[in-house]
């Protein structure tokens, strides 16, 4: 579903991707893991164009998001993508939130529109905010809304990017437990987590960056109980006892 | 009950600053009286004879608005087509709209007016001046450059207020909406430009009310709107004081309330812009 060949990235002179190469499965849940700066948001970006590389391919459902013929906001309806800080549109209600983009973008009548938004927050549990402003609604809630708004796209592939790390503990919860569901609905999904429990219940593979290169690529068994790198023992030594 | 008991207190509130209002305007109006019985007097006050010419007010009132109206849809509409490419991704157009915005910005509106009217009308245009037609309406070759000169002038100063009102948005609004698909055309219409709105609502109210002020510059070219109707009148009859003193309660009346209706919009629209 996703190829990612050789993909370098500069910021300027300071090099963040220095080759990267993965596949990931059609209904795969990928849980990508790794210190702070090792370029885990900047890899996830790369995947939906958000961020341009300077060399390598990177193709979604056989769509290179590279190439100059690609029509990127086509590519883009296909995967959806979640931030750590939500970022609902706030001078729009939950409906419109989630309504806008399949109406203006995809063309979809406002009323079907409508009854799959209504659909989406039943499922996430409130669907009794559909008429209330973003900022009305606690970070879980917002975090929820902010799922059921890209996957109102219907997608092929969804990104997470530290979906969880801006919520207060209480809240985690009812995030990841509707990411779980997507997981067991075959959504093949990517996800930056700090999460280890998640990533040990949830991932099929666990991919470990550390300074721009995934130095470890496998099961969630393979990496908690026997990981192959030095670097890869002494982040996971360094969460565990956190 | 607690809507009512917010409207009890708004009720109360506005009483209470329409009370203030009153009292200031009254102690002004004493001391400037005091001024007044001191000096030597030999002017005579005639409100009568003066509010007998208010129908050339009315007349110039019209031009005023017709000059400002259609010079307030030009400055809009070109200055949010500056501001958008001050912000392009290309170096050509920023550099266009840079250079737009700070030679406009740089002179003083009157000399841009004569030179519009007397330099590039008379340059560019064949004379006589073929007639002007906007939409079926006739327009006097004068008002059409002195509007022309104002939302010239005024796109300037508007693409400024609509440039910081749209990079006041956060980029991760503009990420969030790219990602879900949206063209740069609509993440502008559906995200960025009505969140920059409430952004931009009072200094642009502010850049309107300049505006219909410099209107009155047009006089320059002989646009016979209120300033001018006043000047005229006022060299026919030896009713100075009055005549401008209604000339500037004519400006009061139509910028009070832009600011009142700013102030409202703000309120409005503030609602919803605590937290993301
Ligand atoms: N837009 C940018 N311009 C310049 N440098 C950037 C930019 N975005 C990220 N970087 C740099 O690239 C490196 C990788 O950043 P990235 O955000 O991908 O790390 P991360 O693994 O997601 O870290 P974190 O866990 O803190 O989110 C960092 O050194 C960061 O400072
Ligand atoms: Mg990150």
């Amino acid at each position: 579903m996703i190829s990612i060949k050789g993909v370098q990235k500069w910021f300027g002179r300071l090099h963040v991707l220095k080759g990267i190469d993965m596949n990931i499965a059609e209904g795969e849940v990928l849980v990508l893991i790794g210190a702070s700066g090792s370029g885990k948001s900047t890899l996830l970006r790369c995947m939906n164009g958000l961020e341009k590389i300077q060399e390598g391919h990177i193709s979604v459902d056989g769509l290179d998001i590279q190439a100059s013929k690609t029509n990127l906001n086509k590519v883009r309806q296909e995967i959806g993508i979640v931030f750590q800080q939500f970022n609902l549109f706030p001078h729009m209600t939950v409906l419109k939130n989630i309504t806008i983009s399949p109406t203006k973008v995809k063309g979809i009548s406002k009323s079907d529109a409508h009854i799959t938004a209504e659909k989406l927050l039943e499922r996430i549990g409130i669907p009794e905010k559909a008429n209330v402003y973003p900022d009305q609604l606690s970070g879980g809630q917002q975090q929820r809304v902010a799922i059921a708004r890209a996957l109102a796209m219907n997608p092929k592939v969804m990104l997470f990017d530290e979906p969880t790390s801006a919520l207060d503990p209480e809240m985690i919860k009812e995030v990841l437990d509707l990411m779980r569901e997507l997981a067991k609905e075959n959504m093949t999904m990517v996800v930056v987590t700090h999460e280890m429990g998640f990533a040990r219940e949830v991932a099929d593979r666990i991919a470990f960056m550390d300074d721009g290169v995934i130095v470890e690529l496998g099961t969630p068994q393979q990496f908690f109980e026997n990981p192959q790198h030095d670097r890869t023992r002494q982040f996971i030594h360094k969460v565990l006892q956190a | 009950m607690a809507k009512t008991h917010f409207r009890k207190a708004q009720e109360q509130r506005i009483l209470k600053l329409t009370l203030r209002f009153i009292l200031s305007a009254s102690l002004i109006t004493l001391v400037l009286w005091g001024f007044y019985s001191i000096l030597e007097q030999n002017y005579i006050f005639r409100w009568g004879l003066a509010l007998q010419h208010l129908d050339s007010f009315n007349k110039g009132l019209m031009l005023t608005l017709q000059a400002s109206g259609l010079g307030l849809v030009l400055a809009l509409s070109l200055g949010l087509i500056v501001a958008l490419l001050r912000l392009s991704p290309f170096a050509l157009f920023r550099d266009m709209g840079t250079l737009y915005v700070h030679s406009l910005r740089n002179i003083p509106f009157i000399v841009f007016v004569l030179f519009m009217y007397f330099g590039f009308a008379r340059a560019v245009l064949p004379r006589p001046y073929p007639n002007i037609t906007l939409l079926g309406w006739d327009i006097d070759d004068r008002l059409f450059w002195g509007a022309l000169a104002l939302g010239l002038f005024e796109a300037s100063f508007m693409s400024e207020i609509f440039r910081s009102g749209i990079q006041s948005i956060h980029k991760t609004q503009i990420e969030a909406s790219r990602s879900l698909g949206m063209s740069y055309a609509q993440s502008m219409r559906y995200v960025v430009l009505p969140q920059a709105f409430r952004v931009i609502i009072p200094p642009l109210t502010g850049e309107i009310i300049a505006l219909i002020k410099e209107s009155a510059l047009l006089l320059a070219i002989a646009v016979n709107e209120l300033t001018l109707t006043a000047k005229t009148i006022s060299g026919q009859r030896p009713l100075q004081f009055e005549f401008y003193t209604i000339l500037a309660s004519y400006y009061l009346t139509m910028t009070v309330p832009i600011s009142i209706l700013s102030h409202y919009l703000e309120q409005r629209f503030n609602i919803h812009r605590r937290r993301s």
